[in-house]
């Protein structure tokens, strides 16, 4: 049993790490069917295995739709654990809770979703409000996914302003956790200006976070 | 001289039947799938007009007649006016014209070499660098004046370039239908009327669509309002090849078609016979980077096959060119020459746009000045030959005879002072000695020393104390408080 569920755990991490589809959703229906536990699945697996694609993203060895299309074989065959997941007492153990949006306004949103995607495969969990998102948007759902992490992007010089409002109504929502801002138009300057962290690209979004968390960086 | 670049050589990428098939397969998908509206006016006007609409998915399908109907409506010749009408830019489908690139928001200053963030000084003088060059033929405010208050920087830019060229200024910051009033209210006072304006138009919008076939509610909002004021309107679809359209150069022309003539139906629907110019911008999105390759081949030849479909519907073309390099030098150059080749020897006829790097956001004056001289190369490149009598100099040939040289004929020197061959201000053909003894000059080199001649002698004639009055005043009764902040800029 034990080597059996190495050989699954490897081949989850395989065929995300080699974007084999197929391979991935074959591996998951294993996995639940050897008893593997739904937890160890993601992470000494799946996880692992995008971890590896990140990294090589970093690296440029490979392209973004690559990293884009491995996240996506590692949430539709989390979708097949999904069941045993939630009945499972163990808790998944993310680096961290983060809130991501485009701010009010701004429609830019591809550097936002890379954002995204890269602290996904780094291990935090995301909750995405999309673009044009309200500031009460932000607020909600800090608070309701007890978020330790807000992000807050924008291209424009006209609505970087609006990550100002951000960080003024999480402080009087009573939320302590910090502000990540960037896009085009954000500069160091300007994240300290308004008490937020800076970075500039996705790459150094996740160091930024790892940071914030303390978690390495 | 004749203002803008005349074409005589034009490159032909797609054929006939390659029209026919990327428009009828553009119509499918209008019908089809439709485009994501989120004006609620604009659904409005395409529901009152026969498309299916789906409130809840805001969904518009469209049918084919209502494109047919719209292409049939809309403005046929339009002519970007200038402030000196010397500047006139007819877009005649024969001329090329080269427009600055716009709204940066950050500059390198000229004089310490510090990156920082653009101010509306920079707006003003790089629009005296932009007036003073002979190739570039309409402006763009370069970068945001964000020493300015946030509500009103758009403002202050359309101000300071106003007042600093005399050439036509297409803006596209009309992004509410408040910046729209207030930028068109600016464009009436500078023109001296709402009917000398729409008469010749000065200034001109251009509105992004959103990549895959959505487009903005307050972009739409402001282009139907530019549209019924005699604002000159750009649609620009921007698919990224790869991330927002398909990573094929013709399915991502398939998916900026649909937004561009959906967009072209809502205006001609709110307001027939306004100006309309196809804009199509798909540079493809560095899959390594993740930056949008601005001076990419890809996109130059995008730019071209766009131009050719601009052409097939009898619509002038607005196409891009930019930069991902850092500094003004030789990737810089290899980008903007790629970017402009392509798409000018396809016959674009606005070319957008010189001059800022890191992917349109970063000016630095002197890449202006270099740029200018590669679309002057250009220009040479795609005047076109022919053969007449002048061309042929067989008298000439004859004249001369054998085993001489033409050096000291009247038509060479005819020809040479009428342009025949291009002469360069920043390339230097010198042999390597007098180089060095001048100093062994760089292109950049060169290119600053021209751009801080410009800077130090070129005055552009100020508006009149009374219009300029009259500006400030809608600027000052603009400012509003941004999203509820305070903000430390006047
Ligand atoms: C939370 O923590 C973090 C941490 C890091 C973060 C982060 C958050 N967010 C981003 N990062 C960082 O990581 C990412 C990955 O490495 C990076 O993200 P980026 O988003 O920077 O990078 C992306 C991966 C690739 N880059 C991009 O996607 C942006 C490229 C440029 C060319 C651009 C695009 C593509 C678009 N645009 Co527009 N657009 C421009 C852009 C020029 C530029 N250089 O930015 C910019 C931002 N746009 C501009 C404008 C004016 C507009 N655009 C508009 C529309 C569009 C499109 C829809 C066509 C399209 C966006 C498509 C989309 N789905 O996002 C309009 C906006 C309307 C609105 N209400 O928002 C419109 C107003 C134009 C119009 N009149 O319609 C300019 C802003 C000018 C200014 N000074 O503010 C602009 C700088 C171009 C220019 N020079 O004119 C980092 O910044």
């Amino acid at each position: 049993m034990a080597d059996g569920k190495e050989a699954i755990l490897s081949e989850l991490e395989n065929s995300v790490k080699n974007l084999q589809e197929e391979a991935a959703m074959e591996a998951a229906r294993k996995a639940l069917s050897a008893g593997v536990s739904p937890i160890d699945a993601i992470e000494k697996g799946l996880a692992k295995g995008i971890r590896q694609v990140g990294e090589k993203f970093e690296r440029k060895e490979m392209f973004v739709v690559e990293l884009i299309y491995a996240a996506e074989i590692m949430s539709n065959a989390i979708k097949i654990l999904e069941p045993e997941l939630r009945k499972s007492k163990e808790k998944r153990n993310v680096l961290a809770h983060v809130v991501l949006g485009t701010v009010a306004g701004d429609i830019h949103d591809i550097g936002k979703n890379l954002v995204r995607i890269m602290l996904e495969a780094s291990g935090f969990e995301v909750r995405d409000i999309g673009k044009d998102a309200p500031i009460d948007g932000f607020i909600s759902a800090a608070k309701e996914m007890g978020a330790e992490i807000v992000g807050a992007s924008s291209l424009m010089t006209t609505t970087v302003s609006v990550q100002k409002e951000v960080v003024d109504a999480l402080r009087s929502g009573g939320i302590e956790a910090p502000l990540m801002v960037g896009g085009a138009a954000v500069t160091e300057a300007w994240a300290k200006e308004i008490g937020a962290v800076y970075s500039s690209d996705a790459g150094s979004a996740v160091s930024v976070a790892k940071s914030l968390v303390g978690k390495g960086g | 001289m004749a203002f803008g670049i005349k074409r005589g050589v034009r490159f032909q990428i797609l054929s006939e039947s390659d029209f026919d098939r990327i428009h009828w397969g553009t119509l499918h998908i209008l019908e089809k799938v439709g485009v994501q509206v989120d004006s609620v006016a604009c659904r409005k006007l395409l529901k009152d007009n026969g498309c299916e609409v789906d409130e809840s998915k805001r969904i518009a399908k469209i049918p084919s007649h209502l494109v047919e109907e719209a292409l049939s409506k809309k403005k046929t010749s339009i002519t970007l006016a200038a402030r000196d009408p010397k500047y006139d830019a007819k877009l005649d489908l024969d001329h090329s014209y080269m427009t600055a690139n716009g709204n940066g928001a950050v500059a390198v200053d000229f004089e310490t070499g510090e990156r920082r963030p653009s101010t509306k000084k920079d707006v003003a003088d790089s629009s005296r660098i932009i007036d003073y060059l002979q190739n570039v033929h309409i402006h763009w405010p370069m970068v945001s004046s964000t020493d300015k208050h946030p509500s009103v920087v758009h403002l202050h830019d359309l101000d300071a370039s106003m007042s600093n060229t005399q050439k036509h200024i297409m803006y596209e910051t009309g992004v509410t239908l408040s910046d729209a009033k207030h930028l068109t209210e600016i464009g009436y006072i500078a023109a001296g009327g709402e009917k000398e304006f729409r008469h010749r138009p000065i200034h001109s919008c251009l509105q992004c669509t959103y990549a895959p076939l959505q487009h903005d509610a307050g972009v739409m909002d402001a282009s139907l309002y530019f549209a019924e004021h005699g604002v000159p309107l750009v649609f620009f679809g921007m698919p990224q090849p790869g991330a927002t359209g398909p990573v094929t150069l013709v399915g991502s022309l398939v998916v900026g078609n649909a937004e561009v003539l959906s967009a072209l139906v809502m205006t001609q629907l709110h307001a027939p016979g306004s100006a309309v110019i196809y804009g199509m911008g798909n540079a493809p999105l560095d899959m390594r980077t993740t930056i949008r390759a601005g001076g990419s081949p890809e996109h130059a030849i995008s730019s071209a096959i766009a131009t050719e479909l601009a052409h097939y519907y009898g619509m002038p073309s607005c196409v891009g060119v930019s930069a991902t390099a850092k500094v003004p030098g030789d990737q810089a150059v290899l980008e903007y020459y790629t970017g402009c080749v392509g798409p000018l020897l396809a016959g674009a006829d606005l070319m957008c746009g010189v001059g800022l790097l890191e992917d349109s956001s970063c000016l630095f004056y002197e890449q202006i000045v270099i740029d200018n001289e590669i679309v002057g190369s250009i220009a040479r490149l795609i005047r076109g030959e022919w053969a007449d009598d002048d061309t042929m100099a067989l008298d000439i040939i004859e004249k001369v005879g054998v085993g001489k040289n033409f050096l000291a004929q009247k038509h060479t020197m005819q020809h040479l002072r009428a342009g025949e061959h291009f002469m360069p201000d920043l390339i230097d053909r010198r042999s390597f000695d007098a180089w060095s003894a001048s100093g062994s000059k760089s292109l950049v080199d060169k290119a600053r020393e021209k751009t801080r001649w410009i800077l130090e002698n070129h005055r552009v004639p100020p508006l009149d104390a009374d219009t300029q009055k009259r500006v400030d005043a809608v600027i000052e009764k603009a400012k509003k408080p941004m999203w509820g902040g305070e903000t430390k800029r006047d």
